[in-house]
């Protein structure tokens, strides 16, 4: 539909370019054409003011002094001497050499803008005011005067290019503009929602880790209460994927990169998960190489992020009692962070697949695992999935990530 | 005398639960719905610590921090539904002591107050501590055993009040080592071990078979709590 559309402007702006294009030469040609009828004749035909010059026996009679209007005319004979003027200059000599008529012919005499007219008689010439008429003299190469319509297709075509183009950049911010507005109101509603969803469910999550807790509660009661602090957990975690998903999509989330230690960083992460309790009931693991890594440059709150969320989905299906196992390899120019868990909870059932989720996730996966490759695709990596008797998560990142949003 | 704490939220049914979860953990517990509120509360007795929401109905919580802080130096949590992290970088960058994105787990929200208010009144309502049956003279800088009393380095002391402002969690050997020796963090390692190896001698019964302060293969350490035992 967004192809149609821009295509359907594309075509609109191509063609009013061209009569645009058009309309200008026209309107160019046309009034060149009226203002000098052709480059000649400046105000009367010259052959008018000649035919109203007639030699009788007594001499010159003019009767087309209406014709001149403020304009000065003379007749010079075959030698060049004057034989007739009508309002002549008196700076203007009378006797007149080959080269003089050669030159005023074409250009100016004595800065007078004249034209002339041969006639059986002699050379008549009609002059102007001075500065009152600009004179130029086109002379072509027919080769060139033959070229001329390629050069004027080429031009036009350049021209239709920069129009394109401009108009092309033009509808490109504004079809930016247009996502920009429609993510911002996606990125508000969700907002606004998942706000509003927080503060309700911390009461919920309060109240039930305290029933939890509470020990007079009889077992089923327990569990009951523990249930809704489990899945209040998943609301939340939801909530929180749901809006870092969504603001990476919509690419709002500046990554804020620093420089610092693989080693540190995940045993830090490791140390958080284990003192959050999260592991309890599984045995947990670290393993790291023996050489240090090169250092890591990343944004560390996306990152944790992204190993958080494959460690809470290694327990999510994992058997209570198996071991979950946390890594990071050097492979080259790139880090390799790694999470296994297993046996899984429905390793029966469960059929052995292996993935590279693309940014955009896959609807097969939840919001964590897709979370987890849009934070690696902002990096400039990937996340590689494999379910199957045991998962294995990885994440591959360049050491320099140069980050995408 | 049990620690006086302020919360400030606008939600009712919120203030009542985090009251409930803080009294049965032993504080006394006020709590304020409002800007306002809050001020008079806050006037009429200085609190030890402040629970404080950052969107409330009369003005922002963080402007509101800034009221306080003026009167006082005291410790402010910060609990918000907002989990941008240009609010949680404002409020920290503020001086805030830690900053909790609502919804959390009421023991998550025990241990990090604990943790803020062992920081901040670090010696000032605890001279002397036990550890089973070790006595930690926190003001001799020593610790006493069936009798005796054991100095211990400045070292020693450091990582036993590190640990001992967090026992019951792991701390890593990057934290440690960056609580004992401030600025670039390698190296180290072996040194803390045997820095361990020293308090261990100091604090444990049997120091081959510790039971308070153990060993996370990998990680760190932990100093176990008196109730884990």
């Amino acid at each position: 539909m967004r192809i149609r559309s821009l295509a359907k402007g594309a075509v609109l702006v191509a063609v009013s370019a061209a009569l645009v294009t058009l309309l200008t030469l026209l309107g160019l040609f046309g009034f060149v054409y009226s203002v000098s009828d052709g480059g000649r004749n400046w105000n009367a035909p010259l052959s008018e003011i000649s035919a109203s010059l007639t030699r009788q026996e007594k001499g010159y009679v003019f009767s087309g002094e209406d014709l001149l209007q403020g304009r000065w005319a003379m007749l010079l004979d075959e030698g060049g001497n004057l034989v007739w003027s009508f309002r002549k200059p008196e700076e203007l000599p009378e006797k007149y050499t080959i080269s003089d008529v050669a030159s005023f012919s074409r250009w100016y005499l004595e800065d007078y803008p004249v034209q002339c007219w041969i006639r059986e008689d002699g050379l008549l010439v009609v002059g102007s005011p001075r500065n009152s008429i600009w004179k130029h003299n086109l002379e072509m190469d027919m080769e060139n005067m033959i070229a001329i319509p390629g050069w004027f297709l080429g031009f036009f075509l350049l021209s239709l290019g920069s129009v394109l183009g401009f108009a092309c950049l033009a509808a490109r911010r504004w079809f930016r503009q247009e996502q920009q507005i429609r993510d911002a109101a996606r990125s508000g509603w969700i907002n606004g929602v998942s706000h509003d969803i927080r503060t309700p469910l911390s009461v919920v999550m309060g109240y039930s880790a305290q029933l939890e807790a509470a020990p007079d509660l009889s077992p089923e009661n327990h569990r009951r209460a523990g249930a809704i602090r489990a899945q209040s957990q998943t609301i939340r975690d939801l909530v929180n994927d749901l809006n870092l998903t969504m603001r990476l999509d919509c690419a709002m989330q500046p990554l804020r990169m620093e420089k610092f230690m693989p080693e540190v960083f995940l045993r830090q992460l490791a140390a958080d998960f284990l003192n959050g309790g999260m592991s309890d009931g599984f045995e947990f693991e670290i393993l790291l190489p023996e050489t240090p890594l090169p250092v890591l440059q990343a944004d560390p709150f996306l990152l944790r992020r992204a190993l958080n969320n494959l460690l809470s989905n290694c327990v999510r299906h994992s058997l209570p009692g198996s071991s979950i196992r946390l890594g990071a390899e050097n492979r080259g120019k790139e880090l390799l962070f790694w999470v296994e868990g297993g046996p899984a909870q429905s390793a029966g059932s469960r059929p052995v697949s292996s993935c590279t989720l693309e940014a955009d996730g896959g609807a097969a996966h939840g919001t964590g695992l897709k979370l987890v490759a849009q934070i690696a695709a902002a990096h400039g990596g990937s996340a590689r999935f494999s379910f199957g008797s045991s998962s294995r998560c990885e994440l591959w990142l360049p050491y320099r990530c140069k980050g995408k949003s | 005398m049990p620690y006086t704490i302020l919360i400030v939220d606008d939600e009712p049914a919120l203030r009542q639960m985090l009251g409930e979860i803080l009294t049965q953990a032993g504080y006394r517990v006020r709590a304020a719905g409002s800007c306002t509120g809050a001020m008079e509360s806050f006037m009429k007795q200085i609190p030890d610590a402040v629970l404080l929401d950052v969107m409330l109905p009369d003005g922002d919580g963080f402007e509101l921090f800034g009221r306080l802080r003026q009167k006082q130096e005291l410790p402010v949590i910060f609990l918000s539904a907002r989990d941008e992290d240009e609010a949680r970088l404002r409020g920290l960058g503020l001086g805030a002591d830690d900053y909790i994105t609502k919804p959390f787990l009421p023991q998550e929200l025990l241990l990090r107050l604990q943790a803020v208010l062992r920081r901040v009144y670090r010696g000032a309502k605890e001279s002397v501590s036990r550890l089973g049956d070790t006595e930690i003279l926190w003001d001799q800088g020593m610790v006493r055993r069936a009798g005796q009393e054991i100095p211990l380095t400045a070292k020693e002391f450091a990582l036993l009040r590190t640990l001992w402002e967090n026992r019951g969690r792991i701390l890593t050997i990057d934290v440690l080592c960056a609580a004992l020796w401030p600025g670039p963090l390698i190296g180290y390692e072996n040194t803390l071990m045997v820095h361990i190896r020293r308090l261990r001698s100091k604090i444990e019964a049997e120091p081959s078979h510790p039971r308070y302060l153990l060993t996370v293969r990998g990680l760190g350490y932990r100093l176990r709590r008196e109730d884990e035992i």
